[in-house]
Parts: structure tokens; sequence; C-alpha cells
């Protein structure tokens, strides 16, 4: 798992590259959980996700009561099909918004 | 803390103290099953996708009715599948459910009593010391079924395991379950262990149904 973080004007990007299971989330766990007081805004890219397990949905969901609590807005881009579906299944959707691409994020908060 | 299988035992605690569901053994055996493996996969010693059950970590935990299920699961490399690994340790559901009472003994939460009827039958009692542990989960259920806030994996782990046993009935009057019943299927599919328990507990039932009507 590849974390990029590139950084804007109070809005911060992650990129996730790789697969996000048991092995790879307490990293991702430790990156997200620093984010969550740090940005107003934190797009999630997650294009070149490949894989998402049952641990990777709980960081995503902790991230996701995290940015709640601190009134940060956290927006998940560029899903894959493999990736979407877990999240159709899973119910995930009902929880966060999805853009289908990063640009597409960043222009819903513009 | 507790572990899922001793809230469940908890939650589905009657006042008399006697009885911890109502539920068919066969069906409470599959949900200490997938109390169990979900309380694995929190500490991260599993991991699961729709298809695949792997071991991440095979440490301890330290809590014996888990390592118990552990090392039954370790002994079988060949169990690759959540439903199958459910379906294995289901068949310990009586031992699970044994220890979970043992460890809220030793945790002070419960008392037992033993008596007999008539003399010769012994029957056995296990009230609450103070009920606050029990107290506490039904504040967490209810604190999140009744807002929008986001529910951490532990409350999503409890809220789907009550829903499959039904437990959620002791908690809520049926007007305050009808209340919020989108919210509890909502957070019940949040976690891919909780749906395979609800999905083999279903099976599970429609089998006992076609069962009685056919033996009677």
């Amino acid at each position: 798992m590849e974390i990029r973080e590139l950084q804007g004007d109070g809005t911060t990007i992650l990129q996730l590259c790789g697969r996000l299971d048991g092995t790879t989330s307490p990293g991702v766990d430790d990156r997200l959980s620093a984010m969550s007081a740090k940005t107003a805004v934190l797009v999630l890219d997650l294009a070149e996700l490949s894989y998402v397990s049952s641990a990777g949905l709980r960081v995503l969901l902790k991230a996701a009561k995290q940015a709640q609590a601190a009134k940060q807005r956290l927006l998940l881009a560029g899903l894959q099909p493999v990736v979407k579906q877990i999240f159709d299944i899973s119910g995930f959707t009902s929880i966060f918004t999805l853009f289908p691409s990063r640009d597409d994020a960043l222009n819903s908060v513009r | 803390m507790l572990t899922f299988a001793e809230e469940l035992l908890l939650l589905g605690h009657d006042e008399n103290g006697s009885n911890f569901h109502d539920l068919p053994d066969m069906l409470f055996d599959a949900a200490l099953a997938g109390a169990v493996l979900m309380d694995l996969a929190i500490r991260n010693r599993i991991d699961t996708d729709l298809e695949r059950l792997v071991i991440l970590d095979a440490t301890p935990t330290g809590e014996e009715l888990l390592d118990h299920a552990f090392a039954i699961l370790a002994r079988h490399p060949e169990i690759a599948a959540t439903a199958d690994a459910l379906d294995l340790l289901r068949k310990e559901g009586s031992v699970i459910e044994d220890k979970a009472i043992a460890r809220l003994l030793e945790r002070g939460i419960l008392r037992r009593e033993a008596s007999r009827i008539l003399w010769v039958f012994e029957t056995r009692r296990y009230p609450l010391i103070d009920g606050k542990e029990l107290q506490d989960v039904k504040r967490r259920i209810a604190g999140l079924l009744f807002s929008d806030t986001i529910p951490d994996p532990r409350d999503i782990v409890i809220i789907g395991l009550a829903q499959a046993c039904g437990l959620l009935e002791r908690v809520f009057t049926p007007h305050e379950l009808e209340h919020c019943r989108a919210r509890i299927e909502q957070i019940a599919r949040f976690d891919l262990i909780g749906q395979a328990t609800g999905a083999m507990l279903q099976e599970l039932s429609a089998a006992l149904t076609t069962m009685f009507v056919h033996y009677g």
C-alpha cells in the first residue's frame, strides 16, 4: 500500500494505492487519524485502490466517524468497480459522499 | 472489555436469571460463532472479504473463549470462507457459551445460584449482580439507533448480532423497534461477518421450519 499526499487550500488529498486489508489497514488508520483535525476537507482518492477487505472497511468507517466528530468533510473519489461493489453490499454508500473522480470531488467543495 | 459472546448473553439475559435467549440452540450456536469471528476480526487476528477468511496473526488474544475457537480454526487450514468458519465454530456453540458464562462470573457481572426442584432436579440461575454492564450495552445500542451518529465497529457488531438473534425485542418495545427498523437494517449491513452470520441464521431457521412442517 502506497499513500500519496497532496495539499491544497484547506483541502488534503490522500491517494491510497494498492490493497486495503488487514495487513495494510493499521498504517492507513494511523495516517487517517492524524488527518482528522488537520484539514477542513479530506479527499480520499481511491482510483488506484484495487481491493478492500473487512479490516479496510473498518478503517474507512473509523475515518468517517472521526470526520463527523471533527466536522470535517470526507469525500471519496474514483472507486474501482470491485471496491464499489463491496461498498454497495456493505451499505457503505449510505455513509460516504462518493464522486467519480478526484476532480469531481474537488469541484464540489469550490 | 467484554467479548461479543458475553455481550450477546447479557442482552438475552432474562429477569429470572435462568435463560439467555429464546432461540433454538442451533441458531444461538451460530450467533455465538459469528460473535467469536467478529471479535477475532476486531482484534486483527483474522480478515475477511465477500469470499475468503484469512488468519493474519496466530498470537493468542488472552481471552480463553476466543483462543479456544481460534485454535480450532487454526487446526483447519482448509477453511477458506467465512460461512465455512461459522459452520465449523457453531458446533462449539455450547462450549463457547459455557466459557462466556464463566468469564461473566469471573468478571463479577453474574453470580451462580444452584437449587433443586422437588429435591431432585438441579437447576442453575445466573442473576446479574448489579446490571451495570447490561445497561451500558443497551445505552450504546439505543444511542446509535435513535441518532444519525456513525457507529464504531464494535457497535455495528453487537447490533448486527442482536438483530440476527431477535434479541433487540428484549431491549426495545415493538413501537420503538418499528421506529428504527430502517436504521437497524442499515447498521447490520456494515459488517461482512455480520452479514454472513445473519445469512446462516436465516438458512438454519428455514431448515428448522421445514423440519417442523414435515415431521411435526
